[in-house]
C-alpha cells in the first residue's frame, strides 16, 4: 500500500491554493460553453441598451442631396448656354420650384423637395453672385409671411416677374418583394425661359440603390 | 490512523460534493439557465408600457388630446417601441387634425418600416433567446401598410396628390413584400385584393394628378377584387366629387396568445366580431342616398386571418413544444430518481434538474410579442360626395351602434377639387367638428425639414 509522505503546514497551504486555481483554470478552460454564453449575455445586453440602429433605406439621402446638387450646380455654371444668356440679358431673374416627386412609392416632403433645388440655387449663389437673381417661390413667400418672422421678406413674388425657373422632377422605377428592395432614381434638372418657353438648360443625375432584407426585417 | 481515516471518506465526499456543486453552477451557466432571470424581469410592465397603455386607454375614450400628450414624450424615445409610439401618436393627431404632427410622425414611422437593418446586432439575439419584444417593432404587413395608407391619407387631405400617390403604392409594396414566391407568381392578385382601400385612394390620386388613365386602371383593379365597391370606384363620380368623407370604424384584431404564451395569433374573428354596421350620411340635415357608397372597403380583422404573417411564429412553436417535451421527461426522470437509490438515483435526479431546466428554459424564452397598434380601425368607408359648392353641415351616423354619431359643421364643398374629412368614429365623442378643424388650413401643409427621410 503505497502511503503519502506526510506534509507540513507550508505544503498543505500550497496544495491547497495549487488545487483552487486548478479549479478556477479548469473551469474556465473546460468550459467553453460557459465563455460563450457569458459573450452571448453581453452581446444582447448590448444590443438592449442601444437606440434602434439607423438601418439602410433605398430613400434618397442626405449624401445624394450634397453629390446631385454639387454636380447640377457646377454643370449650370459652366454651361455655355447660360453663359451665352447671362452675357445678353444680364443677371437672371430665376424662380426656384421644389422637386416635383413622380417616383414609384418613395415619399419626398416638402422639406427635402425644396432641399434639393434649394441647395442648387445656394451654391450659385455662392459661387457667382452678380450674374443671378434670385426669387422666392411664390408658396414659400406667402408659408413664409403666415409665420410672421421678425425679418422683412421684401417685394411679393407677384410684384416681380422672374424670367427663368429652375425645376426639377424626380421618378423612380422602385420594387420589393420578400427578400429586397430596389429603387433606380432618374432625377431631371432644368433651367427653363418662362417667356419663350425655352429649356436653357438640362441635366440628370441618376443612382440606383438596392437594400437585401434580413431576418428580422 | 484510525482517525484519520475515519475523517478522510468525509473529506472527500465534502470536496466531490463542492465540484458536483461547481459542475452544476457551469452547467446552468453554460446551458444558458440564466436567460429564464431576463425574461423574468421583463414580465411586469414598464413605465413605458404603462404610459402607453394610458394614452392609448385615453384614445379609445375619446380623449385624444390626453392621449397625444403622452404620446409626444414616448415617441421621442429611440428605443424597441419608437414606431409603435410614433404610428400611435399619428393616429391621435390625425384625429386631431394636427396634420403637420400626424405627418411628422407617421414619416417617421415609415422611414424606419422602409429601412433594414435596424435589428442587426444583439436585438436580433435578444429576440430570439430571450424576449422577442427586444427586436424594434416594425409591425406585421397590415401594419406597415396602414402606416403608408395613413400617411397617404395626411398627403390627401393636404391636396399633396403626388406624395399621397407613393405612399399608397408603398402601402401596396407592404403587402407585396410579405408575399412568398410561391404566390408572386400569381401576380400578387390574392394579397393585394385585402387592401383595395390602397387601391381606390390611388386612383383617386391620378385623379386629381389628370392621368385619368391610371386612375380607371386602379377604379377596375379594385372593382375585379371588390365588385361590390363598383360605386364607390367610379371613374365619373370621383372625378365629379367635391368632399370625400373617410370614415374609421371599430376597431382592428387583437394579437392573442395561448394558454403558455407563445402561438399568437388574432382575434376577434370577423364571425366573432359580428357584421360591420352601415352608416348613413346627412347633409344639412336631410339624408344623403349613399346607394352602395357605404360599402365598408376592408376589414383588417379578415385580412389578419387571411395573412401568413413575417413572425417569430414558427420558432415560438418549436420552442414551446420542445420545452414542454423536456418537462415532461424531466418529471419522469424526476419520478423514476425519486423511487430509485444510490448513483443511479443521483444520476436520474440530475438528468431530471438539467431537462426540467432546459424545458423551463425553453418555455419561458418562447413567450410571444404581443405589441400591437391598437388604434386601427376594423374598417375605413370610403364616401365621395358631390354636394352644391358652399358651406355644408354633414352628419355620419351608424344607427345600429348607440351614440355613434359625428357631426362636422360648416365643411366648404368647393367648386372644383375636393375637401376630404377623415372622422374616426369614437363612442363617447360626440362633439361637433368645426370646420376647418383646430381652425387652420387644413391644405397648407407645413413640413418640419426634422421629419423628413433623409438622413
Amino acid at each position: 500500500m503505497f502511503l503519502e509522505p506526510q506534509m507540513n503546514a507550508d505544503e498543505r497551504r500550497y496544495k491547497h491554493k495549487r488545487n483552487r486555481t486548478n479549479a478556477f483554470t479548469g473551469i474556465a478552460s473546460a468550459s467553453p460553453y460557459l465563455r460563450l454564453s457569458a459573450f452571448i449575455c453581453g452581446f444582447i445586453l448590448l444590443g438592449c441598451a442601444n437606440e434602434i440602429k439607423t438601418g439602410k433605406s433605398t430613400a434618397l439621402s442626405g449624401i445624394d442631396l450634397i453629390e446631385m446638387t454639387d454636380d447640377m450646380a457646377m454643370k449650370i455654371a459652366g454651361d455655355a448656354d447660360v453663359q451665352t444668356e447671362m452675357a445678353k440679358v444680364g443677371p437672371l431673374k430665376i424662380v426656384v420650384e421644389p422637386v416635383e416627386n413622380e417616383m414609384t412609392a418613395e415619399v419626398l416632403p416638402r422639406g427635402p423637395a425644396e432641399a434639393f433645388t434649394g441647395r442648387v440655387r445656394s451654391l450659385l449663389s455662392k459661387h457667382d453672385r452678380e450674374n443671378y437673381i434670385w426669387v422666392m417661390n411664390r408658396d414659400a413667400f406667402y408659408r413664409m409671411r403666415n409665420q410672421e418672422l421678425d425679418f422683412d421678406l421684401g417685394l411679393s413674388p407677384d410684384a416681380i416677374n422672374p424670367q427663368y425657373a429652375l425645376t426639377a422632377k424626380f421618378s423612380s422605377l422602385t420594387d420589393e418583394n420578400a427578400k429586397r428592395r430596389s429603387a433606380y432614381y432618374l432625377c431631371v434638372y432644368q433651367l427653363t425661359d418662362l417667356t419663350k418657353r425655352r429649356i436653357l438648360w438640362t441635366d440628370k443625375y441618376e443612382v440606383k440603390k438596392a437594400t437585401v432584407k434580413g431576418w428580422l426585417d | 490512523m484510525t482517525e484519520a481515516s475515519s475523517q478522510q471518506p468525509e473529506v472527500r465526499s465534502s470536496r466531490s460534493f463542492r465540484t458536483r456543486i461547481g459542475c452544476a453552477f457551469i452547467w446552468l451557466l453554460a446551458s444558458g439557465f440564466w436567460l429564464l432571470v431576463l425574461p423574468s424581469t421583463g414580465c411586469g410592465p414598464t413605465k413605458r408600457e404603462i404610459k402607453a397603455d394610458h394614452a392609448v386607454r385615453a384614445y379609445m375614450a375619446g380623449d385624444f388630446d390626453v392621449a397625444a400628450v403622452k404620446l409626444r414624450e414616448l415617441a421621442e424615445e429611440k428605443n424597441e417601441d419608437f414606431v409603435l409610439n410614433n404610428c400611435r401618436l399619428g393616429s391621435t393627431t390625425l384625429a386631431q387634425y394636427h396634420l403637420d404632427e400626424a405627418e411628422a410622425a407617421f414619416l417617421r414611422a415609415y422611414e424606419v418600416i422602409n429601412s433594414v437593418g435596424v435589428n442587426d446586432g444583439g436585438r436580433s439575439l435578444g429576440a430570439v433567446l430571450v424576449d422577442e419584444k427586444i427586436k424594434v417593432w416594425k409591425g406585421e404587413p397590415f401594419e406597415r401598410a396602414m402606416t403608408s395608407y395613413y400617411l397617404g391619407l395626411i398627403y390627401y387631405i393636404q391636396q399633396d396628390y403626388n406624395n399621397a400617390r407613393a405612399s399608397f403604392e408603398n402601402a401596396l409594396f407592404k403587402l407585396r413584400a410579405n408575399t412568398s414566391e410561391k404566390d408572386e407568381k400569381n401576380d400578387y392578385a390574392s394579397q393585394e385584393s385585402n387592401f383595395v382601400l390602397a387601391t381606390i385612394m390611388l386612383g383617386k390620386c391620378w385623379t386629381h394628378l389628370g392621368r385619368d388613365d391610371l386612375a380607371r386602371a386602379n377604379f377596375d383593379r379594385a372593382k375585379q377584387l371588390r365588385p361590390n365597391l363598383h360605386e364607390i370606384v367610379d371613374l365619373q363620380r370621383n372625378k365629379e366629387s367635391n368632399i370625400l368623407l373617410v370614415v374609421d370604424f371599430g376597431y382592428g384584431p387583437r394579437r392573442a396568445t395561448e394558454f403558455d404564451g407563445s402561438i399568437v395569433g388574432f382575434k376577434p374573428t370577423p364571425d366573432e366580431a359580428g357584421m360591420i354596421p352601415q352608416p348613413l350620411v346627412m347633409v344639412d340635415g336631410a339624408r344623403f342616398p349613399l346607394g352602395q357608397l357605404d360599402i365598408p372597403t376592408i376589414d383588417l380583422l379578415a385580412m389578419a386571418q387571411d395573412r401568413r404573417w413575417q413572425s417569430l411564429d414558427t420558432l415560438r412553436a418549436v420552442k414551446s413544444a420542445v420545452g414542454t417535451g423536456l418537462i415532461l421527461a424531466g418529471a419522469y426522470e424526476g419520478m423514476r430518481g425519486a423511487g430509485g437509490h444510490g448513483s443511479g438515483q443521483r444520476r436520474d435526479l440530475t438528468a431530471a434538474a438539467i431537462l426540467l431546466g432546459s424545458g423551463l428554459l425553453l418555455k419561458a424564452t418562447s413567450q410571444a410579442d404581443i405589441r400591437q397598434w391598437e388604434m386601427l380601425p376594423r374598417t375605413t368607408f370610403v364616401i365621395p360626395l358631390k354636394l352644391p359648392s358652399g358651406k355644408h353641415d354633414v352628419t355620419i351616423d351608424f344607427p345600429e351602434v348607440g351614440g355613434m354619431r359625428q357631426e362636422i359643421l360648416g365643411i366648404d364643398a368647393p367648386s372644383s377639387g375636393e375637401t376630404t374629412c377623415y372622422i374616426r368614429m369614437q363612442r363617447f365623442r360626440n362633439e361637433p367638428i368645426y370646420w376647418p378643424p383646430g381652425g387652420g388650413d387644413v391644405h397648407s401643409p407645413q413640413v418640419d425639414m426634422a421629419s423628413s427621410p433623409m438622413r
